[in-house]
């Protein structure tokens, strides 16, 4: 009796809990269905939702007018550019206030936390200008570098947290044992925090790719990654649903699947390890 | 235990992250608190003449400031309180046992994942639109006239797209709180009679209450500075009905060019972003001492 009043709970939470997360991924599917449809289908009314000719037409033709690789390739560059460098810088940083905390290791990580919460738009008019007489305006460059500094103190932070985790005996076991601080490093620090590292880089090249502030402001057609790309069919363009959605696919599909490869590290990093 | 050599070395391997975070942090931020006092307009050549407090005077008595100041806090409100309540009630859902509890996770997620131009855009054009969007053929199909969201509502339009892309933060972050509950504790609850309302409210609620306080503050902290969503739908407008802050800014500095006068908006929304920042910073701080 209670077991089958249980299977029976089962079942209304499951059917509940699939029509609310469909509804909620519907836009997404939505996007995907269109973007193989042609344009007369997608904006057919009623919508065909899975009963029209099926093409790749619209991936074609968003390649071929809009050099759509290049945008696409100047996202991975600088979401990696920006990541790689900001790991470059953070590693250490939160290897020693992890391992060699001294007196003030919490002021400067929560000094560092506080650069984040500068609203962007403070600071936009200075680097708009110090970029456009540096020549770094449109330039990958100028965005790798800009991205990389909005994100370092989450990374430094995700790193921390990680870092603080790998228990220090085991350090002083290595040392007893004769081994050099760079063996040290590399032989016994190194294996433990190689997942903390790579959740650290999932999250970050996620929040690059999507990061659409300084991208609108700073990037116009040569440098612009796929965030500023899609921005331009706002324009008339965007009643093009088939080839909008295409465009779309394209700029989101990476990440889908980046994303849900990391959705506790997510949790994480996002809320500066306050919740895990 | 740390000697002598490895506290120095530990310095060193600090400074380059310090250094490079306090010229991004400190020197744009004086550059602009600099040209909030000066009279500079891109559009007009020549020195730049102090000007004193007369663009913070320009931009209190700009008539988009107030309408942009309410717009910002209407945004930021209303799509917390849609992924605050949306999220503890989506978070205790997904923590019942299901039938592909994987799958319904990864969907609920996804909206996360997606780059603002994209949702905004496929909200604008293939829901909201009233002639050819989703939302046009049903309102068609149960016989009402069909809505012209982003120009008869284009704050709450906005506010809808925001509050989809971040419903899914709210939600995981709640859902990963409620599963580190102690089900033990729970059970006990229930066996002494407790029923799932009082559950609820005794046990659960005030153990969410701290993941929901950082949902809140991080997500203030995000919400504040929403531009792209608002960019490519609405450009601020109609008028200035979807304007807030951010774009108010946007639009003074690098649309009318207006050094002097965005400078100083800038600095009124870093002065609004430290009221919340500090709140957020005081929860977090307790936390590294536990």
């Amino acid at each position: 009796m209670a077991r089958a009043s249980t299977t029976q709970r089962k079942i209304v939470v499951t059917v509940i809990a699939w029509i609310i997360a469909l509804a909620i991924f519907f836009p997404i599917l939505w996007t995907i269905l269109t973007s193989f449809k042609t344009e007369a289908d997608a904006i057919a009314i009623p919508p065909k939702f899975l009963n029209f000719t099926w093409t790749l037409d619209n991936y074609i033709t968003v390649q071929e007018r809009s050099d759509y690789f290049r945008h696409f390739m100047n996202s991975v560059i600088i979401s990696l550019g920006s990541t790689v460098l900001a790991l470059i810088v953070a590693i250490p940083a939160a290897w020693s206030m992890a391992f060699v905390p001294g007196k003030r290791t919490k002021d400067i990580l929560m000094w560092m936390l506080s650069t984040k919460m500068m609203p962007a738009v403070g600071v936009l008019i200075p680097i708009y200008l110090i970029f456009r007489d540096w020549g770094l305006l449109d330039s990958r460059t100028g965005l790798i570098i800009v991205l990389m500094l909005m994100n370092l103190p989450i990374v430094v932070w995700m790193l921390y947290t990680y870092f603080k985790e790998i228990p220090g005996e085991i350090l002083e076991a290595a040392r007893m044992d004769g081994a050099s601080l760079g063996k040290e490093i590399l032989y016994v620090l190194t294996p433990m925090a190689v997942p903390g590292i790579a959740s650290t880089l999932l999250l970050n090249i996620i929040l690059a790719w999507n990061e659409a502030f300084w991208t609108l402001n700073l990037t116009t057609s040569n440098a612009a990654p796929l965030s500023t790309f899609i921005a331009s069919y706002s324009s008339p363009e965007g009643l093009f649903y088939a080839k909008l959605s295409a465009a779309s696919t394209m700029a989101i599909a990476p990440i889908l699947i980046l994303g849900w490869f990391s959705q506790k590290q997510l949790v994480r990093g996002l809320t500066f390890g306050a919740v895990k | 235990m740390a000697t002598q050599a490895s506290r120095a070395a530990g310095r060193l391997m600090i400074s380059p992250a310090v250094i490079v975070l306090f010229l991004w942090m400190i020197v744009p931020l004086g550059m602009t608190i600099y040209f909030s006092f000066l009279r500079y307009n891109l559009l007009i050549p020549g020195d730049h003449a102090f000007a004193g407090f007369e663009n913070y005077q320009f931009f209190f008595t700009d008539p988009n400031f107030w309408p942009a100041l309410i717009n910002t806090l209407l945004l930021v409100g209303g799509v917390l309180l849609i992924t605050t309540v949306g999220g503890i009630l989506l978070a205790l859902l997904l923590d019942q046992p299901m039938f592909g509890q994987g799958i319904v996770r990864v969907l609920v997620i996804a909206p996360f994942f997606v780059m603002p131009t994209v949702s905004a855009l496929v909200w604008k054009n293939m829901f909201m639109n009233p002639v050819n969007g989703i939302f046009g053929w049903l309102a068609n199909v149960f016989g009402v006239p069909p809505y012209d969201f982003l120009s008869q509502a284009p704050l709450l339009s906005i506010i809808l797209i925001v509050a989809w892309q971040w419903l899914p933060f709210a939600t995981l972050i709640l859902l990963t709180a409620l599963q580190s509950l102690d089900s033990e504790q729970l059970e006990a609850a229930e066996m002494d009679g407790a029923g799932p309302f009082s559950r609820f409210f005794h046990i659960m609620l005030p153990h969410l209450s701290r993941a929901a306080t950082v949902v809140i503050l991080i997500q203030t902290i995000f919400l504040l500075s929403i531009f792209a969503e608002i960019l490519v739908t609405t450009n601020g407008g109609p008028g200035n009905a979807s304007t807030n802050l951010t774009y108010l800014v946007y639009s003074q500095s690098l649309l009318q060019y207006d050094v002097g006068l965005g400078s100083a908006g800038g600095i009124v929304a870093v002065i609004l972003a430290n009221i919340v920042a500090i709140f957020l910073m005081r929860m977090i701080g307790k936390n590294l001492e536990a």
